[in-house]
C-alpha cells in the first residue's frame, strides 16, 4: 500500500512539477534502467549518480525504476537470451575476453548473460521510452493537468510527507 | 532559456550515502566475506563450510580465517578437514579485475577426519550444482562394479522347485514301453508264421510209425526221411527269427540303458537347479573387500572430477549458472586470455596438519582456475614420519592429467564388517597406500592395506551358524592383512581386481563346509528325480524283460522240441539201417 501511495505521489508529483517534459522524460528513462536491470550492480550505481546529479526528474527517475521493475522480472528470460547470444558470439568474443581481463569492468558482471542481456535491452529501450514520455507529458499538461492540479485529492497528495521529500530533488 | 545540465546541491546528499555505505561496510565486510565465503565454499565442494571468525585487512592485503570447518562429502559426521588458523596473503589490485590472486597461504592445525554432530553433506542430499552432479557421477561411476555376494548369512544351500515334465527319462521310458510293446507285437506275429506246430505233429506221426516199421519198408523210411526235411527247414526258420529277437532284445537293452544316461543327465539338471555360492578365492576377496575398497577410488575421483570443473583445461569462454539472487541467476561466462591472470590463483601455500600424534607439513603449489592461463599444473606433496604423498593436477593441455600417489603409516584405520560374513575386522595401525592416474578418460588406480595387528571381532547375531564358526576359526588366527585393489580401463567401463591373503583362508574353509551341504543337496536333488522318474521307469524296465524272456523262451522250447524230434528220426533211421545209406 505504501509503495503503491509512494508510486501515485510520484507520478502526479512529477507530471507537476516545473521540471520539462524533457526532463520528466529522461528521468523516467534513466529510472527504467535501474527497474530492468538486476539492482545490485556496479552499472546501476552509476546509473543512480546521474539520476541524481544530472538536472534530470528525479520523481521521474523512481517511476521508472517502480514501473520496470515487475517489467524486469517478466522480461528476465529474454535478457538471458539477449545476454546469451552476445557473449558467445565468436566475432564478439575478443572485446569480451579484453574486457574480462580489464580493471574494474569484470566487477559491472557484464559477463552474466542476464545483466548484459537487460542493460542493452534497457539502454537501446531508454531512447524510444525518452520520446514517448515526452509526447505523453506535453499532451497531459495541455490537456487535464490544469483540473487535476485544483482537485481536493492532489491537494492533499501534496501536502503529505513525502512530498516535502520529493522536493528536495525536484528539478 | 538555458537548462542547466548538473544538480550540484545533490552531491552533499550523494557523498553522504557513499560515506554510509563506506561505514557499512567497515562494519560488516568481515561478516559478509565470511559468509560468502561459507556459501561459496559449500557450493563448490559439496559439503557445509563453517568459518568461526573472518578478518579482511585489505590495506595489508591479508585475509585470516580461524577455526575453519569442512564437512566430508561422503560420511554423514566427519569433517574432511578442520584448520586452526589461515593466513592468506591477498594480491589486491588484481581485485579490481574480479581476479583473486593469493601470493602465500599458510595453514596451521590441519586435522582430518574428525567428528562432528550435524550432517555436513550438501552435493550428496540435493544434488544440485556442479558438486552435486560430480557427486552422482561417482556414485554412478562406483556403481558400475559389479561386486560377488556371498549368500552365507544363514549358511544354506537353496534349492529350486523341481519340474518332472522337464526330465528327459520319463519321456524316454514311454517310448521304451511303446517299443516293447511293439516288439512283443511283431514276435509273436513272427513265431505264429513260422507254423512248427503241424510240422511237428506230422513228424511225431512219422516218428510212431517209424518205430513200428521194418528195414524194407521204404515208404515210411522215406516219410522219415522228408520228415527230417522238414524239420531242418523249421529250424532253419527258427533260427532266422532268433536273430531277429536277439537283435530286437540287444535293441530294447540299448533303450534300458539309454533310460540310465537320460537319469544322468536329469541329474545333472536338477544339480543345475541348486544355488551355490562361489567358493572360488578371488571371488571370495571380491565380495569381501570390493565394497569398502571401491570407496577410496569413488572419493578421489570426487575431488578429482571436481578439480577438472573448477580448473578446466583450454582457453574457450565457459559458462557457469551465475549467483543466486532474486532474480533470474543467468549464467557467467568466462573469458580468459593467455598471460593475463586466472580468476583466482593460489601461488602456495603452506600446510601444518597433524594425523593422530603425529605432525605433518605439506604444500600446495599453483592452484589455477584456469591453468592453461597460469601456465604451470597444480603439485602437492607432503611428508613427514611414514608418511610419502604427491599429487599432480596437469589441467594445462586439451587432455588433462591427473596423478597422485600415497602412502601412510602407523595411522589406525576404522574397523569395518566384512559383507556376507558375520566377522568384524579391525585393521588397527596399518600402511595404507594410494596410487591414482587419470589420464583423459583412462583410468589406474591401486589400493592397498598392510598390517601386522590385525583384530578380529565376531558378530554375535551369528553365534550358532555353523559358517560363522568355521570362518571364525579360520581367520581368527590371521593377525596380518594384506589387502591390495586395483582398478583400471576406461572410466565408462573401469575393471576392478581385489585380492588378499585371507581370501585363500575363507575360501577353504567355506569348500570344506558347503562342500558337504552341496553334497546333501545334491543327493536330495537326485532322491527328488529318483522319486519322479522311478514310477516311469521301473514298469517300463520290467515289461522290456518281460517281452525279451517270452521271446526267447518261445524260441528256444520250439528249437528244442525241433532238434530232439530230427535227432528222434535220425536215430531210428540209424537204428533200422545198420549204417546203411540210402541214396
Amino acid at each position: 500500500m505504501f509503495a503503491l501511495l509512494k508510486l501515485i505521489q510520484s507520478l502526479f508529483g512529477a507530471l507537476h512539477s516545473e521540471g520539462t517534459p524533457g526532463q520528466l522524460a529522461a528521468g523516467i528513462a534513466v529510472g527504467s534502467i535501474l527497474g530492468l536491470t538486476p539492482l545490485v550492480n556496479l552499472p546501476n550505481a552509476v546509473v543512480f549518480a546521474a539520476l541524481v546529479l544530472l538536472n534530470v526528474s528525479f520523481a521521474g527517475g523512481m517511476l521508472g525504476w517502480a514501473v520496470f521493475v515487475p517489467i524486469g522480472f517478466l522480461l528476465d528470460p529474454l535478457f538471458d537470451w539477449i545476454g546469451h547470444a552476445l557473449l558467445f558470439t565468436p566475432s564478439l568474443t575478443p572485446l569480451w575476453t579484453s574486457l574480462y581481463n580489464v580493471p574494474i569492468v569484470p566487477l559491472t558482471n557484464f559477463n552474466n548473460t542476464v545483466v548484459l542481456g537487460s542493460l542493452v535491452f534497457a539502454v537501446l529501450f531508454a531512447i524510444p521510452l525518452f520520446l514517448a514520455a515526452r509526447y505523453g507529458v506535453v499532451r497531459y499538461r495541455a490537456t487535464i493537468a490544469g483540473r487535476v492540479a485544483q482537485s481536493k485529492w492532489y491537494r492533499a497528495l501534496t501536502t503529505s510527507k513525502l512530498y516535502n521529500v520529493y522536493r528536495m530533488f525536484r528539478p | 532559456m538555458s537548462v542547466k545540465v548538473f544538480r550540484w546541491k545533490a552531491i552533499g546528499p550523494l557523498f553522504v550515502l557513499l560515506v554510509i555505505v563506506a561505514i557499512l561496510w567497515w562494519i560488516f565486510a568481515d561478516g559478509i566475506a565470511r559468509h560468502q565465503t561459507q556459501t561459496v565454499g559449500t557450493l563448490m565442494l559439496g559439503a557445509k563450510v563453517e568459518i568461526q571468525d573472518l578478518h579482511l585487512d585489505l590495506p595489508h592485503g591479508q585475509v585470516r580465517m580461524r577455526g575453519l570447518t569442512i564437512a566430508s562429502p561422503h560420511e554423514a559426521f566427519k569433517n574432511l578437514v578442520q584448520a586452526d588458523e589461515i593466513v592468506a596473503d591477498l594480491d589486491v589490485v588484481p581485485l579490481t579485475e574480479k581476479k583473486i590472486i593469493i601470493n602465500r597461504v599458510a595453514a596451521n592445525g590441519l586435522r582430518f577426519g574428525t567428528p562432528r554432530q550435524t550432517d555436513g553433506r550438501v552435493a550428496a542430499k540435493s544434488g544440485r550444482g556442479i558438486a552435486g552432479r560430480v557427486y552422482a557421477e561417482a556414485r554412478d561411476w562406483a556403481s558400475r562394479f559389479q561386486v560377488p555376494v556371498l549368500q552365507l548369512a544363514t549358511g544354506r544351500v537353496s534349492i529350486d522347485s523341481l519340474d518332472p515334465r522337464r526330465l528327459s527319462t520319463i519321456p524316454a521310458a514311454e517310448a521304451l514301453g511303446a517299443r516293447a510293446d511293439s516288439s512283443r507285437r511283431a514276435w509273436q506275429a513272427a513265431f505264429d508264421t513260422l507254423r512248427i506246430g503241424p510240422t511237428l505233429d506230422s513228424s511225431s506221426t512219422t516218428l510212431e510209425r517209424l518205430k513200428h516199421a521194418r528195414a524194407t519198408d521204404l515208404a515210411t523210411i522215406n516219410e522219415a526221411r522228408q520228415a527230417i526235411d522238414r524239420l531242418k527247414r523249421a529250424r532253419d526258420r527258427v533260427t532266422n527269427l532268433e536273430q531277429g529277437v536277439k537283435k530286437g532284445v540287444a535293441a530294447l537293452n540299448t533303450g534300458l540303458a539309454g533310460l540310465d544316461s537320460a537319469r544322468q543327465r536329469d541329474y545333472a539338471f536338477a544339480r543345475g537347479l541348486l544355488k551355490l555360492p562361489s567358493l572360488d578365492a578371488p571371488a571370495v576377496g571380491a565380495a569381501l573387500f570390493a565394497p569398502g575398497a571401491i570407496k577410496p577410488f569413488e572419493r578421489v575421483l570426487y575431488w578429482v572430477q571436481l578439480a577438472r570443473r573448477y580448473m578446466p583445461p583450454g582457453l574457450l569462454p565457459r559458462a557457469t549458472t551465475g549467483s543466486p539472487r532474486l532474480r533470474r541467476a543467468g549464467e557467467d561466462v568466462r573469458f580468459p586470455k593467455e598471460r593475463a591472470l586466472p580468476r583466482f590463483l593460489l601461488r602456495s601455500a603452506e600446510l601444518s596438519f597433524s594425523l593422530g600424534p603425529q605432525g605433518y607439513a605439506g604444500r600446495l603449489i599453483g592452484v589455477a582456475s584456469d591453468p592453461a592461463v597460469y601456465g604451470r599444473p597444480t603439485l602437492l606433496a607432503a611428508s613427514g614420519p611414514q608418511l610419502a604423498a604427491a599429487g599432480l593436477l596437469n589441467h594445462v593441455r586439451g587432455t588433462p592429467l591427473d596423478t597422485a600417489g600415497a602412502t601412510v603409516g602407523g595411522i589406525r584405520l576404522p574397523a569395518f564388517t566384512l559383507p556376507g560374513v558375520p566377522l568384524r575386522l579391525d585393521p588397527g595401525a596399518a600402511t595404507t597406500e594410494l596410487g591414482f592416474n587419470l589420464n583423459g578418460d583412462t583410468i589406474h588406480a591401486r589400493f592397498a592395506v598392510h598390517s601386522t595387528n590385525v583384530r578380529w571381532d565376531r558378530d554375535s547375531g551369528f553365534a550358532d551358524n555353523q559358517i560363522g564358526d568355521l570362518i571364525w576359526r579360520a581367520v581368527s588366527g590371521i593377525s596380518t592383512l594384506e589387502l591390495e585393489a586395483r582398478v583400471s580401463g576406461e572410466l565408462h567401463h573401469p575393471q576392478l581386481a581385489v585380492r588378499s591373503n585371507l581370501d585363500q583362508a575363507i575360501a577353504s574353509r567355506l569348500r570344506a563346509v558347503l562342500g558337504e551341504q552341496v553334497a546333501a543337496a545334491e543327493r536330495q536333488m537326485r532322491a527328488r528325480v529318483d522319486a519322479s522318474i522311478n514310477g516311469k521307469v521301473g514298469p517300463v524296465r520290467a515289461r522290456v524283460t518281460d517281452v525279451e524272456s517270452q521271446a526267447q523262451s518261445q524260441v528256444s522250447q520250439q528249437r528244442t522240441r525241433v532238434d530232439e524230434l530230427q535227432r528222434a528220426l535220425e536215430q531210428r533211421l540209424r537204428d533200422m539201417l545198420g549204417g546203411f545209406r540210402l541214396p
